[in-house]
Protein backbone atom coordinates (compact mmCIF):
# COMPACT_ATOMS: atom_id res chain seq x y z
CA UNK A 1 0.00 0.00 0.00
CA UNK A 2 2.74 2.41 -1.00
CA UNK A 3 0.29 4.83 -2.61
CA UNK A 4 -2.06 4.86 0.36
CA UNK A 5 -1.91 8.63 0.74
CA UNK A 6 -2.57 9.12 -2.97
CA UNK A 7 -5.59 6.86 -2.73
CA UNK A 8 -6.90 8.69 0.31
CA UNK A 9 -6.75 11.93 -1.63
CA UNK A 10 -8.35 10.26 -4.64
CA UNK A 11 -11.25 8.86 -2.63
CA UNK A 12 -12.03 12.36 -1.45
CA UNK A 13 -13.00 13.05 -5.03
CA UNK A 14 -10.25 14.41 -7.27
CA UNK A 15 -9.96 11.30 -9.44
CA UNK A 16 -13.36 9.91 -10.47
CA UNK A 17 -11.93 6.49 -11.32
CA UNK A 18 -10.43 5.96 -7.86
CA UNK A 19 -13.41 7.54 -6.14
CA UNK A 20 -15.92 5.36 -7.96
CA UNK A 21 -13.79 2.28 -7.32
CA UNK A 22 -13.90 3.09 -3.60
CA UNK A 23 -17.68 3.57 -3.69
CA UNK A 24 -18.19 0.24 -5.42
CA UNK A 25 -16.02 -1.55 -2.87
CA UNK A 26 -17.84 0.11 -0.01
CA UNK A 27 -21.23 -0.86 -1.44
CA UNK A 28 -20.16 -4.48 -1.84
CA UNK A 29 -18.85 -4.57 1.73
CA UNK A 30 -22.02 -2.98 3.12
CA UNK A 31 -24.13 -5.44 1.14
CA UNK A 32 -22.32 -8.43 2.55
CA UNK A 33 -22.44 -7.14 6.11
CA UNK A 34 -26.17 -6.50 5.71
CA UNK A 35 -26.71 -10.08 4.55
CA UNK A 36 -24.82 -11.42 7.57
CA UNK A 37 -26.54 -9.15 10.07
CA UNK A 38 -30.04 -9.77 8.72
CA UNK A 39 -29.49 -13.52 8.70
CA UNK A 40 -28.28 -13.42 12.30
CA UNK A 41 -31.14 -11.20 13.44
CA UNK A 42 -33.62 -13.65 11.90
CA UNK A 43 -31.91 -16.55 13.64
CA UNK A 44 -32.20 -14.64 16.91
CA UNK A 45 -35.93 -14.30 16.30
CA UNK A 46 -36.16 -10.73 15.05
CA UNK A 47 -39.20 -9.90 12.93
CA UNK A 48 -38.82 -8.43 9.45
CA UNK A 49 -40.47 -5.31 10.87
CA UNK A 50 -37.78 -4.90 13.54
CA UNK A 51 -34.97 -5.47 11.04
CA UNK A 52 -36.51 -3.02 8.58
CA UNK A 53 -36.79 -0.45 11.35
CA UNK A 54 -33.10 -0.67 12.19
CA UNK A 55 -32.09 -0.52 8.53
CA UNK A 56 -34.37 2.45 7.95
CA UNK A 57 -36.29 0.80 5.12
CA UNK A 58 -39.75 -0.68 4.72
CA UNK A 59 -40.58 -4.21 5.78
CA UNK A 60 -41.39 -5.03 2.17
CA UNK A 61 -38.00 -3.83 0.98
CA UNK A 62 -36.04 -5.91 3.45
CA UNK A 63 -38.21 -8.95 2.87
CA UNK A 64 -37.85 -8.68 -0.87
CA UNK A 65 -34.09 -8.37 -0.62
CA UNK A 66 -33.43 -11.02 1.99
CA UNK A 67 -36.60 -13.10 2.33
CA UNK A 68 -35.69 -15.74 -0.20
CA UNK A 69 -32.04 -16.01 0.75
CA UNK A 70 -32.50 -16.52 4.47
CA UNK B 1 3.11 -30.18 -19.93
CA UNK B 2 4.96 -29.33 -16.69
CA UNK B 3 7.62 -32.04 -17.12
CA UNK B 4 9.87 -29.59 -18.96
CA UNK B 5 9.49 -26.87 -16.32
CA UNK B 6 12.59 -26.21 -14.22
CA UNK B 7 12.37 -25.97 -10.45
CA UNK B 8 12.21 -22.16 -10.61
CA UNK B 9 9.40 -22.22 -13.20
CA UNK B 10 7.45 -24.70 -11.07
CA UNK B 11 7.95 -22.41 -8.09
CA UNK B 12 6.45 -19.55 -10.10
CA UNK B 13 3.33 -21.57 -10.88
CA UNK B 14 2.97 -22.68 -7.27
CA UNK B 15 3.52 -19.15 -5.94
CA UNK B 16 0.89 -17.84 -8.36
CA UNK B 17 -1.64 -20.23 -6.81
CA UNK B 18 -0.59 -19.14 -3.31
CA UNK B 19 -0.98 -15.49 -4.34
CA UNK B 20 -4.50 -16.20 -5.63
CA UNK B 21 -5.41 -17.85 -2.34
CA UNK B 22 -3.89 -15.03 -0.34
CA UNK B 23 -5.74 -12.36 -2.36
CA UNK B 24 -8.90 -14.49 -2.34
CA UNK B 25 -9.09 -14.47 -6.12
CA UNK B 26 -11.45 -16.98 -7.70
CA UNK B 27 -8.87 -18.13 -10.21
CA UNK B 28 -5.21 -17.82 -11.12
CA UNK B 29 -4.65 -15.49 -14.04
CA UNK B 30 -1.59 -13.95 -15.70
CA UNK B 31 -1.46 -11.17 -13.07
CA UNK B 32 -0.89 -13.81 -10.39
CA UNK B 33 1.85 -15.32 -12.54
CA UNK B 34 3.43 -11.86 -12.83
CA UNK B 35 3.26 -11.33 -9.04
CA UNK B 36 4.94 -14.71 -8.53
CA UNK B 37 7.62 -13.99 -11.15
CA UNK B 38 8.36 -10.51 -9.82
CA UNK B 39 8.37 -11.44 -6.13
CA UNK B 40 10.53 -14.44 -6.95
CA UNK B 41 12.91 -12.07 -8.73
CA UNK B 42 13.02 -9.83 -5.67
CA UNK B 43 13.62 -12.72 -3.25
CA UNK B 44 16.20 -14.53 -5.37
CA UNK B 45 17.59 -12.23 -8.08
CA UNK B 46 17.98 -14.27 -11.24
CA UNK B 47 17.56 -13.82 -14.99
CA UNK B 48 14.10 -12.25 -14.69
CA UNK B 49 15.39 -9.61 -12.23
CA UNK B 50 18.40 -8.86 -14.43
CA UNK B 51 16.27 -8.61 -17.57
CA UNK B 52 13.70 -6.29 -15.98
CA UNK B 53 16.35 -4.03 -14.42
CA UNK B 54 18.20 -3.83 -17.75
CA UNK B 55 15.15 -2.04 -19.19
CA UNK B 56 14.76 0.18 -16.12
CA UNK B 57 11.98 -1.78 -14.42
CA UNK B 58 12.23 -2.77 -10.74
CA UNK B 59 10.79 -6.24 -10.01
CA UNK B 60 9.32 -4.93 -6.73
CA UNK B 61 7.35 -2.30 -8.68
CA UNK B 62 6.05 -4.99 -11.04
CA UNK B 63 4.88 -7.07 -8.07
CA UNK B 64 3.16 -4.08 -6.46
CA UNK B 65 1.47 -3.02 -9.72
CA UNK B 66 0.23 -6.55 -10.44
CA UNK B 67 -1.12 -6.92 -6.89
CA UNK B 68 -2.83 -3.58 -7.25
CA UNK B 69 -4.37 -4.63 -10.58
CA UNK B 70 -5.74 -7.79 -8.95
CA UNK B 71 -7.19 -5.81 -6.03
CA UNK B 72 -8.85 -3.33 -8.40
CA UNK B 73 -10.66 -6.17 -10.18
CA UNK B 74 -11.73 -7.96 -7.01
CA UNK B 75 -15.32 -7.70 -5.87
CA UNK B 76 -14.20 -6.85 -2.35
CA UNK B 77 -11.50 -4.32 -3.17
CA UNK B 78 -9.33 -4.03 -0.06
CA UNK B 79 -7.13 -1.34 -1.57
CA UNK B 80 -10.06 0.90 -2.44
CA UNK B 81 -11.54 0.39 1.02
CA UNK B 82 -8.19 1.33 2.56
CA UNK B 83 -8.44 4.60 0.66
CA UNK B 84 -11.53 5.33 2.75
CA UNK B 85 -9.73 4.35 5.93
CA UNK B 86 -11.39 0.94 6.12
CA UNK B 87 -9.15 -1.99 6.95
CA UNK B 88 -10.77 -4.90 5.11
CA UNK B 89 -8.67 -7.43 7.00
CA UNK B 90 -9.91 -6.01 10.30
CA UNK B 91 -13.53 -6.14 9.11
CA UNK B 92 -12.97 -9.71 7.93
CA UNK B 93 -11.51 -10.73 11.31
CA UNK B 94 -14.49 -9.20 13.08
CA UNK B 95 -16.98 -10.89 10.73
CA UNK B 96 -15.19 -14.22 11.20
CA UNK B 97 -15.46 -13.80 14.97
CA UNK B 98 -19.18 -12.97 14.96
CA UNK B 99 -20.52 -14.99 12.02
CA UNK B 100 -17.97 -17.79 11.67
CA UNK B 101 -14.86 -18.28 9.54
CA UNK B 102 -15.19 -17.15 5.92
CA UNK B 103 -18.54 -15.45 6.59
CA UNK B 104 -17.74 -12.37 4.55
CA UNK B 105 -16.82 -14.44 1.51
CA UNK B 106 -19.90 -16.63 1.86
CA UNK B 107 -22.12 -13.55 2.09
CA UNK B 108 -21.33 -12.68 -1.53
CA UNK B 109 -24.34 -12.66 -3.81
CA UNK B 110 -24.60 -16.06 -5.42
CA UNK B 111 -23.36 -15.03 -8.86
CA UNK B 112 -21.67 -18.35 -9.33
CA UNK B 113 -20.44 -21.06 -7.07
CA UNK B 114 -17.00 -20.50 -5.65
CA UNK B 115 -14.65 -23.30 -6.50
CA UNK B 116 -12.72 -24.87 -3.65
CA UNK B 117 -9.59 -25.16 -5.75
CA UNK B 118 -8.26 -22.25 -7.76
CA UNK B 119 -8.49 -23.01 -11.44
CA UNK B 120 -6.28 -21.30 -13.98
CA UNK B 121 -8.00 -18.82 -16.25
CA UNK B 122 -7.79 -19.21 -20.01
CA UNK B 123 -5.17 -16.48 -20.29
CA UNK B 124 -2.95 -18.12 -17.64
CA UNK B 125 -3.19 -21.53 -19.32
CA UNK B 126 -2.41 -19.94 -22.65
CA UNK B 127 0.60 -18.10 -21.17
CA UNK B 128 1.98 -21.37 -19.79
CA UNK B 129 1.48 -23.08 -23.15
CA UNK B 130 3.17 -20.15 -24.86
CA UNK B 131 6.12 -20.42 -22.45
CA UNK B 132 6.67 -23.93 -23.84
CA UNK B 133 6.38 -22.53 -27.35
CA UNK B 134 8.93 -19.82 -26.50
CA UNK B 135 11.38 -22.42 -25.20
CA UNK B 136 11.03 -24.45 -28.40
CA UNK B 137 11.44 -21.33 -30.54
CA UNK B 138 14.64 -20.42 -28.67
CA UNK B 139 15.96 -23.96 -28.88
CA UNK B 140 15.91 -24.44 -25.10
CA UNK B 141 15.36 -27.86 -23.60
CA UNK B 142 13.63 -26.68 -20.47
CA UNK B 143 11.19 -23.97 -19.44
CA UNK B 144 12.61 -21.55 -16.90
CA UNK B 145 11.15 -18.45 -15.21
CA UNK B 146 12.15 -16.12 -18.11
CA UNK B 147 10.24 -18.37 -20.54
CA UNK B 148 7.15 -18.09 -18.36
CA UNK B 149 7.34 -14.29 -18.49
CA UNK B 150 7.93 -14.48 -22.25
CA UNK B 151 4.81 -16.64 -22.43
CA UNK B 152 2.82 -14.07 -20.44
CA UNK B 153 4.07 -11.32 -22.77
CA UNK B 154 3.53 -13.30 -25.96
CA UNK B 155 -0.20 -12.65 -26.13
CA UNK B 156 -2.07 -9.62 -24.81
CA UNK B 157 -3.04 -10.43 -21.21
CA UNK B 158 -3.84 -8.53 -18.00
CA UNK B 159 -0.53 -9.63 -16.46
CA UNK B 160 1.44 -8.71 -19.55
CA UNK B 161 -0.14 -5.27 -19.64
CA UNK B 162 1.14 -4.56 -16.10
CA UNK B 163 4.71 -5.30 -17.19
CA UNK B 164 4.41 -3.37 -20.46
CA UNK B 165 2.95 -0.32 -18.70
CA UNK B 166 5.91 -0.18 -16.29
CA UNK B 167 8.37 -0.68 -19.14
CA UNK B 168 6.78 2.22 -20.99
CA UNK B 169 6.97 4.38 -17.86
CA UNK B 170 10.69 3.63 -17.83
CA UNK B 171 10.98 4.72 -21.46
CA UNK B 172 11.22 1.15 -22.71
CA UNK B 173 8.75 -1.14 -24.48
CA UNK B 174 7.50 -4.69 -24.92
CA UNK B 175 10.08 -5.58 -27.57
CA UNK B 176 12.94 -4.47 -25.31
CA UNK B 177 11.58 -6.49 -22.37
CA UNK B 178 11.28 -9.59 -24.55
CA UNK B 179 14.80 -9.12 -25.92
CA UNK B 180 16.21 -8.69 -22.41
CA UNK B 181 14.48 -11.88 -21.23
CA UNK B 182 15.82 -13.81 -24.23
CA UNK B 183 19.31 -12.47 -23.56
CA UNK B 184 19.29 -13.23 -19.83
CA UNK B 185 17.64 -16.64 -19.92
CA UNK B 186 19.90 -19.40 -18.67
CA UNK B 187 21.42 -21.48 -21.46
CA UNK B 188 19.86 -24.91 -21.26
Amino acid sequence: MTDHRTLVTAAAGDDPQQGLRAVRALRELADRLETLQVRRARELGWSWQQIAGELGVTKQAVNKKHGRRI
Amino acid sequence: MFERFTQSARTVVRDAVVTAEELRSDAVDTRHLVVALAEGAVAVPGPVATALRSVGVEPADVAAAARSAIAAGAVLDGEALASLGIDLDAVRDRADAVFGPGALERAARPRRRRARTRPFTGDAKKALELSLREAIRLGDRSIDAPHVLLGVLRADSPGGRVVVALAQDAGSDLVAVREALERERPAA
